[in-house]
């Protein structure tokens, strides 16, 4: 026999153990639901309303961020995906087969990452431009509705899809830190939902200054606004930021890795 | 074939392996004995590049485990048969191995039928009895059809009659010229298994070599009794011979032949009754050998974790 194992055969080797198991499929699902499920209800209620809202909320109504707003609750699922498609190995002991079969770890860590990244990107782009187009067919004849040949808006709403690819390449890192998925999924939530809460009893000037850092206030707001507010970075500045912090996190993690003991 | 040499390895504040340095070679079953928490399992996991040795290293066939090119083709383990993700059919857990080295899916079929798990192997690992996941274990190891195989307790949870598949399989690997090690802290199971040994205890190396020569070099003892017990027992004293008394009337010496138990008692004029050389069982060998490193004895509970 002569085949060497390599980064493509351990890619199919991932990918064959992502969609085996059924707490990746329902997470999935679960995205899907969060996204265009939330996105259906918000922008079924925004039309039904409309004609009670007043002029000033009508002249700042955003078509796009209200049928994007299930990402804000799709972002824990992807992260319960990331973070369990490591994690899961580790609670099961089945980390210590893994490694038998494919001892550079580096390679597993890359293969693995590959499969996430590529689902993540499907999925999110999936469910973020369907929430967009059911959202705007919603409005559509009573609500302004928002077009993707404006580029702000294409930005804006591919962005989505890929604010969520990163987060779940941010938790899989996590998880390949921390090796215990509740431990990790709680930390991913904490740097979500904990920290916002953290930075607000700070001083105004020193809000103004962290806020725009944090990954999901912060960036996650500049990448999936056609506007961003102010005292936050651009989409394109954020999504660099975020980007970093991912591949910081991949860096020191995958070196603990290679490091400890499985 | 496997070759450990000086591997130490520490945890914080406990040597759990310690300078250990054996050899195991192809076309035996090689044994690896010790008493529970001696330091198989991590040896185990040292050999397949799982936890980094503190000192030393260990390889297969010349190279680190790391270093193996195609790592299921060379060496197949089972280490935990439980440590698989249970929502994972049988069948995919070994397709989602063979696909990571290039083995045909094909081969999967194969050793799931060897294994006699191929009826159930659509249902997810989570309902297997343990005895099944040995099975499956097993399977996994068999994939790379490997020339070196590492079992960690393979009896554990299985059956009679999976006791005696599992020994007849050992078997037939290592008259295939394969080189198999098999971890237990079960004499009696080494004994009819294996053909070499190795015995640990508390990480350090005890001995090696076959089962014979272990019983052999064991010292055995003898059961003699005599008209007058207490003449007996001084005269043997006497000598620096370590007897214990068994009742009122029977002796047991520990450190001398028959013939010299039977020449002190004929010079002390004790006429004797009973005179048996008793020859050391392979559970009396072991207790011996492994009396000072058993972790969690049964008297005197010493906390070493």
């Amino acid at each position: 026999m002569n085949s060497d194992t390599t980064l493509g055969s351990v890619v199919r080797s991932e990918w064959l153990k992502f969609r085996s198991v059924r707490s990746s499929i329902w997470c999935v699902v679960v995205t899907f639901v969060l996204t265009i499920g939330l996105g259906i209800l918000v922008t079924t209620v925004v039309r039904v309303q409309w004609h009670k809202m007043s002029q000033i909320n009508k002249l700042t109504f955003d078509p796009v961020q209200t049928s994007l707003v299930g990402i804000v609750f799709a972002q824990f699922a992807v992260g319960v995906i990331g973070s369990l498609f490591i994690t899961s190995e580790y609670s099961t002991g089945a980390i210590r087969s893994t490694l038998a079969a494919v001892p550079n770890r580096i390679q597993l860590v890359a293969s693995k990452l590959i499969v996430l990244v590529s689902c993540m990107l499907v999925v999110g782009e999936v469910v973020s431009f369907g929430a967009f187009f059911i959202g705007q067919a919603i409005y559509s004849g009573v609500v302004p509705t928002a077009s993707l040949s404006n580029g702000a808006v294409l930005r804006t709403v591919a962005f989505a899809g890929f604010y969520l690819t990163l987060l779940a390449a941010f938790s899989f890192a996590l998880g390949l830190l921390i090796r215990h998925s509740l431990a990790s999924i709680s930390t991913y939530v904490g740097v979500l939902l904990i920290l916002p809460l953290i930075i607000a009893f700070l001083p105004q000037s020193w809000q103004n200054d962290t806020i725009r850092f944090l990954p999901g206030e912060g960036l996650g707001h500049s990448m999936t606004s056609v506007q961003p507010g102010p005292n936050v970075f651009g989409p394109w500045v954020a999504f660099g930021i975020l980007a970093l912090y991912v591949v910081v996190l991949v860096a020191v993690s995958t070196s603990s890795f290679r490091r400890r003991d499985a | 074939m496997i070759k450990v040499e000086h591997v130490t390895k520490r945890y914080e504040g406990m040597t759990a392996v310690d300078d250990l340095d054996f050899e195991v070679l192809p076309g035996v079953v090689t044994g690896f004995l010790g008493p529970n928490g001696s330091g198989k399992s991590t040896t185990m996991r040292i050999i397949l590049g799982l936890d980094h040795p503190t000192k030393g290293r260990a390889t297969v066939k010349g190279k680190r485990y790391e270093e193996l090119r195609d790592p299921l083709h060379e060496v197949g383990a089972l280490l935990d048969a439980k440590a698989i993700h249970p929502g994972r059919s049988a069948r995919n857990h070994l397709r989602a191995l063979a696909a990571s080295n290039r083995i045909p899916y094909k081969r999967v079929d194969e050793v799931l039928e060897f294994a006699g798990i191929s009826s159930v192997a659509h249902k997810r690992v989570g309902n297997f009895s343990l005895g099944m996941s040995q099975r499956l274990g097993i399977a996994a190891a068999l994939l790379g059809d490997p020339e070196v195989l590492l079992f960690d307790e393979p009896v554990n949870g299985l059956d009679p009659e999976g006791i005696r598949w599992i020994r007849e399989f050992f078997r037939s690997l290592a008259n295939e010229g394969r080189t198999v090690f098999v971890s237990s802290h079960l004499m009696s199971e080494m004994a009819v298994s294996a053909d070499q040994i190795i015995v640990i205890g508390r990480g350090k190396f005890i001995t090696q070599g076959s089962i014979d020569s272990l019983t052999a070099t064991a010292k055995g003892t003898v059961f003699v009794r005599g008209a007058n017990h207490q003449q007996l027992l001084s005269a043997l004293r006497a000598k620096n011979a370590t007897v214990a008394e068994l009742n009122d009337e029977a002796l047991s010496v520990s450190d001398l032949s028959a013939e010299a138990v039977g020449q002190i008692a004929f010079d002390a004029g004790v006429a004797l009754y009973e005179l048996t050389p008793q020859r050391a069982s392979l559970e009396d060998v072991f207790m011996d050998l492994t009396a000072d490193s058993v972790e969690y004895g049964s008297s005197g509970v010493r906390h070493e974790q």
